[in-house]
């Protein structure tokens, strides 16, 4: 009996796996935000993101998700300052979707659309460079999204009364798991 | 004997059909079709030798149609599939109202600080033609003005720190550890300055010299007031 359901697994897996979607699942992450101010400049690093990406007839939707709370500047006033401005315990996630085509190069540059849910607001960013390479079911992506304060609806932290600058490019480091 | 021999046969089927399987699934639904007169062969040759695995009435039985060959279709991730915690990703409002009370409370605390600097720095210069060997009672009466409305100001910047919202759960981590150390020192000083700053000023009002630790008026206002200024640069700049 064992062996005929053996049989019938042997059978039918190449059916199944060959019209079966792809999925993806991020295994690590390191995403960095920047922040220039005329006195200083410093960075919020958050590695707590988890992402799925499901290929399904030449199409790949993915999704990223990241706490605002887990990006961490090293300031604990600062990132608390930081949560408050981007209003991030009303909106605690910054969500990430992504659509393109499977048939996006393996390695090399590849373009893709970006649409980014943060601090209530949704901004579109178009043709984002990433850089990828693929090792065995890894792929490592990364690349930088130019990000502007404006893009959210963001009111600019001040520091001694100066404004920090509008534009807090996220730079994005994701290995990718093919599962 | 035979028990064994079938499945090492249907082991060796999938291995011949496995890449011409495998190459009609890739290529997409164009050869939908292709797949399922496949997948009807292989459920035949199954079905003919195991009657149990397909053991399904009729009116259940493959009907190779292409809508059957398909998979179900794929739904794309949401947030759910992320396996964060609820409580991670549902709007706290009342966090966020304690967050921007405590950011306005720190704002006017910001601004208030800086205000401060001018009396303070005021103070500081005055008290050097108030002191010592000068006698006028004008630069002492400048010098006790600008201290009176330094402290005043003072405490009020320090009211709305001490007052701020607490977020619990979050230790100090950064230079605010060093603005709340220097806190300790200038705090006191704060305290202790106009405190023998008025003794001091009691005792040159009744021509006396200034004695005691009243005399020591002087060198407390000035680490005082340099805690104060290195609280300031620690939040402002990276040192």
């Amino acid at each position: 009996m064992e062996a005929k359901a053996l049989a019938a697994f042997l059978l039918f897996a190449p059916l199944g796996f060959g019209q079966a979607d792809t999925q993806w699942v991020l295994e690590k992450s390191t995403l960095t935000y920047h922040v220039s101010h005329p006195l200083h400049q410093f960075d919020g690093v958050s590695h707590a993101a988890r992402g799925k990406g499901v290929c399904h007839e030449g199409q790949c939707e993915f999704l990223i998700g990241v706490p605002v709370k887990s990006f961490d500047s090293g300031d604990s006033n600062r990132d608390l300052h930081m949560i408050q401005a981007v209003r991030g315990a009303q909106n605690p996630m910054v969500v990430v979707r992504s659509r393109f085509s499977e048939s996006a190069p393996v390695t090399g540059n590849i373009h893709v659309d970006l649409e980014v849910q943060f601090a209530g607001q949704t901004a579109q960013f178009r043709q984002i460079a990433f850089q990828q390479t693929a090792d065995g079911k890894q792929a490592r992506i990364t690349g930088t999204i130019p990000a502007t304060l404006t893009d959210f609806k963001i009111d600019p932290p001040s520091l001694l009364t100066v404004p920090i600058r509008n534009e807090i490019p996220i730079r994005v480091e994701m290995t990718w798991h093919l599962q | 004997m035979r028990t064994i021999q079938a499945p090492i046969a249907l082991a060796c089927a999938y291995l011949l059909a496995a890449p011409f399987s495998s190459f009609a699934g890739t290529a997409g639904a164009g050869n939908a079709v292709e797949a399922s007169l496949q997948q009807a062969t292989a459920r035949a040759i199954l079905a003919a030798l195991s009657p149990v695995v397909f053991d399904a009435p009729d009116d259940q039985a493959p009907q190779n149609s292409p809508e059957q060959a398909k998979p179900p279709a794929a739904k794309p991730p949401s947030l759910p599939d992320l396996g964060f915690p609820p409580e991670q990703t549902q709007p706290n409002p009342q966090e966020q109202a304690r967050l921007d009370k405590r950011s306005h409370m720190l704002k006017v605390h910001q601004r208030l600080g800086l205000i401060t600097t001018a009396p303070l720095i005021a103070t500081v210069l005055s008290g050097s033609f108030a002191g010592g060997k000068s006698t006028s009672s004008t630069t002492r009466d400048l010098h006790a003005a600008l201290g009176s409305s330094t402290a005043i100001l003072y405490f009020t910047t320090a009211y709305f720190s001490i007052f701020a919202p607490k977020v619990p759960g979050t230790p100090t981590r950064g230079s605010i550890r060093l603005h709340k150390a220097l806190a300790l020192i200038h705090g006191p000083g704060m305290i202790l300055t106009p405190v023998l700053g008025a003794m001091a000023f009691q005792q040159k009002s009744q021509g006396e010299k200034v004695h005691g630790i009243a005399s020591a008026h002087g060198a407390v206002g000035v680490v005082t007031a340099a805690a104060y200024g290195l609280a300031i640069l620690s939040v402002s700049v990276r040192l």
